[in-house]
């Protein structure tokens, strides 16, 4: 999914993946903080957005 | 009847004069072919096209419109309520529609502008519509309007008719909104009323006699309804049809629509969205129940509506106006005018 | 080419005068030029109706599902793929499904051959590999191979996979060196050049789901474009609704597509939707060494977990 979206020109940065276990909540809060500071740094989205107005 | 001369030289600028006071609608070019299109900015409708993909339907029934919206936010006053959208329905013109859109425009208007129900949405576009209507010259090998109720060159439902003479059009002002367009463009070059109607009966007798395909409608008024809905070869029709929605979108006269809330935190939208008679959920109780369930009776319902139910409840012949889009867009091959002959020569088998 | 008509009429004769199938699938001329119908026959009379010609487009895997009885079904070498998935996904049981296998040399680009013209074509006529094409301002005589459908040109299983009964002799295979040069062509763009492409893709698309229902292995009793509790997608022209319906659709073809074309052959505004499934097609690929439809006795990759499946994009 991550390939064909960014195929489609979403930037791949803004799709990850993880095995995450309910136990394993350190974990969690890493590969949270990664994703965040990997997404901040592209910048808000603008494709695929629904425009509601 | 007045006639006008318009140099092909003065169309562009009296079209731009137009804008002042009209939005502009017309075929545009699009990569696979003509599409009827709203002309922004400096674009000029392609007079030269042949068929459009897509009717001139999408000009007073948009395949997506915003009917009511409500604010859902409770601190607000009037929240909860629904209040119709601003819409714009200042003056606008469709250039160089066809004959047969504009009557099947006429076909649509029996329907959302009756004396119980008047449908607002698309009866306040089509009063701003000013339909300049473009005789065919050369119809194509799909357009097979003469039996089905218009032609090359009728002038039903348009407002002005202009006929393509090489290096100029030849304009008859139908109504006082053809005037008014005219008038808007700055066309005034009068020509003589009764050689002018020479020539324009000249050109659709020769248009006329270039179309190639023709069905028969003699009989369908006298069958028995029961006998035609009855009849066995609409399993044989409906086998191939894959029930998209590609008849029913390419039609001039189909006119079914859906009806949505799209709600998004604090705000809802209610949309009308076209829809389809070939989708399974078209007649999706809330039940459950589907009393057309299976693919046969859906294709069997299109054509009974188009050719048999309307011939009966209007009295105006069939609701096909002969363009010839399905046939040449359905996926499968399914050709009315083959069903509409089949239907037409139909006798029941005791 | 040699269509194989007069075995696979021959064929579908003898099938239902033996009565060893109830109906046979096939496709018939059609009303205008450059067509050709799927039809039903049930009686060994009828079969002077079926034709098979390179207007042949469509997928008739598509029409095999909730048939009652046993039925015999005409199958290029992408449909035979498709009928595969039909049987390993338990839409069809192989023992109800006589194949009538046709190798095949590829599909016109009807559209290709149309915007030669600027008036409606009237007269189509296949001769070999001779196309004859008229309208009525002139005439073109064409070669087949160079209007072959974009996924025939790129095709590898002319063959049918399986079969129970062939129509004419196998034809040679071809090797590319890529197989998908139209998916690295995109590739190759950046970020914002991509969301541009597929944004003009699907700039004239109408909703009316023609590709989804051309397409034999589209078959949810309620797609997700229906499903309304919740809804996942906007019934509307909102441009990102419309690209959500396409990307989520090749999305659920993934690892299932054969590339038969069936889908743009389809489509009334002549749209390559493709270019969605292609990448996913290069991807089940490469990543797990996969195309549909070649095994009976495999599931497809995301129906199926193994120890080895690539997971170096999971952190």
């Amino acid at each position: 999914m991550g390939n064909l979206l960014e195929h489609m020109g979403v930037e791949r940065d803004r799709v990850h993946f993880s095995w995450i276990s309910s136990a394993e909540a350190t974990k969690f809060v890493d590969v949270v903080k990664d994703i965040t500071a990997k997404v901040r740094a592209i910048g808000p989205n603008t494709k695929l957005v629904k425009d509601y107005s | 009847m007045k006639f006008i001369t318009i140099d092909k030289k003065d169309w562009a600028k009296g079209i731009e004069k137009s804008r002042e006071t009209y939005r502009l609608f017309g075929p545009v070019k699009e990569k696979n072919g003509f599409l009827i299109k709203s002309l922004d900015n400096d674009t000029l409708p392609d007079m030269e096209y042949t068929d459009s993909v897509m009717s001139a339907k999408s000009v007073m029934f948009p395949q997506s419109e915003k009917m009511l919206n409500a604010s859902l936010d409770e601190s607000q006053e009037g929240h909860h309520i629904m209040n119709r959208v601003d819409s714009d329905y200042s003056p606008q013109a469709v250039l160089g529609i066809r004959p047969f859109d504009a009557k099947a425009v006429q076909l649509v208007k029996l329907n959302f502008d009756t004396k119980d129900y008047r449908d607002p949405y698309w009866c306040d576009a089509y009063e701003a519509t000013t339909f300049i209507g473009l005789g065919i010259n050369k119809p194509g090998f799909y357009d097979f309007s003469t039996t089905a109720g218009s032609g090359p060159f009728e002038e039903d439902g348009l407002d002005v008719l202009l006929a393509d003479m090489d290096d100029k059009y030849l304009a008859k002002i139908l109504t006082d909104k053809g005037q008014a367009y005219v008038d808007a463009c700055g066309f005034k070059t009068g020509a003589d009323e009764k050689e002018s109607q020479i020539l324009l009966d000249v050109l659709k007798k020769e248009a006329e006699n270039n179309i190639a395909s023709q069905i028969n409608t003699d009989q369908l008024k006298d069958k028995a309804i029961l006998d035609l809905h009855d009849a066995p070869f609409w399993d044989d029709v409906a086998f191939s049809c894959i029930n998209c929605g590609t008849c029913t979108y390419v039609c001039p006269t189909c006119w079914c629509f859906d009806i949505q809330d799209e709600t998004k935190r604090k705000s809802t939208t209610r949309f009308r969205n076209w829809d389809t008679c070939m989708s399974s959920l078209f007649t999706l109780h809330t039940t459950g129940h589907n009393p057309r369930d299976s693919k046969t009776q859906r294709v069997k319902q299109r054509f009974m509506h188009k050719l048999k139910y309307f011939v009966d409840k209007y009295d105006q012949g069939t609701m096909c106006v002969g363009c010839g889009r399905c046939v040449k867009s359905c996926p499968v091959n399914i050709d009315i005018r083959e069903v509409c002959n089949t239907m037409n020569a139909y006798e029941k088998q005791e | 080419m040699n269509t194989c008509i007069d075995k696979i009429r021959e064929i579908a004769s003898r099938l239902l005068e033996n009565k060893e199938v109830e109906k046979v699938i096939g496709f018939t001329n059609g009303t205008i030029p450059m067509a050709t119908s799927p039809i039903v026959i049930n009686s060994e009379q009828d079969v002077s109706k079926l034709v098979f010609n390179s207007s042949c487009g469509l997928n008739l895997a598509n029409y095999i599902r909730n048939q009652k009885g046993k039925i015999a079904v005409i199958a290029k070498g992408c449909d035979s793929r498709n009928i595969i998935t039909h049987i390993v996904e338990n839409q069809a049981q192989r023992d109800q499904i006589h194949i009538i296998g046709v190798p095949c040399n590829g599909m016109i680009n009807k559209k290709k051959i149309q915007a030669l013209f600027d008036d409606d074509i009237i007269e189509f006529i296949e001769d070999g590999d001779t196309l004859k094409v008229k309208s009525s301002t002139k005439e073109e005589t064409l070669n087949k191979t160079d209007y072959l459908r974009d996924n025939c040109s790129l095709c590898l299983h002319k063959n049918p996979i399986i079969y129970d009964d062939l129509a004419g002799d196998l034809v040679d295979e071809q090797t590319l060196d890529n197989a998908y040069p139209d998916v690295d062509k995109i590739e190759a763009l950046d970020s914002n050049e991509k969301w541009q492409h597929f944004q003009e893709l699907t700039q004239s698309c109408i909703r009316c789901y023609a590709c989804k229902n051309a397409c034999p292995i589209c078959y949810c009793p309620t797609c997700f474009v229906d499903e309304t509790s919740p809804q996942w997608v906007g019934k509307g022209q909102e441009k990102t609704d419309v690209d959500t319906f396409h990307f989520l659709r090749a999305f659920h073809c993934a690892g299932r597509c054969t590339d038969c074309g069936a889908c743009v052959e389809a489509c009334p505004m002549d749209i390559n939707v493709r270019d969605f499934t292609r990448k996913l097609n290069k991807d089940s690929f490469e990543m797990f060494g996969w195309e549909a439809g070649l095994d009976i006795t495999k599931r497809p990759p995301l129906d199926a977990y193994s120890p080895d499946d690539p997971n170096d994009f999971i952190k």
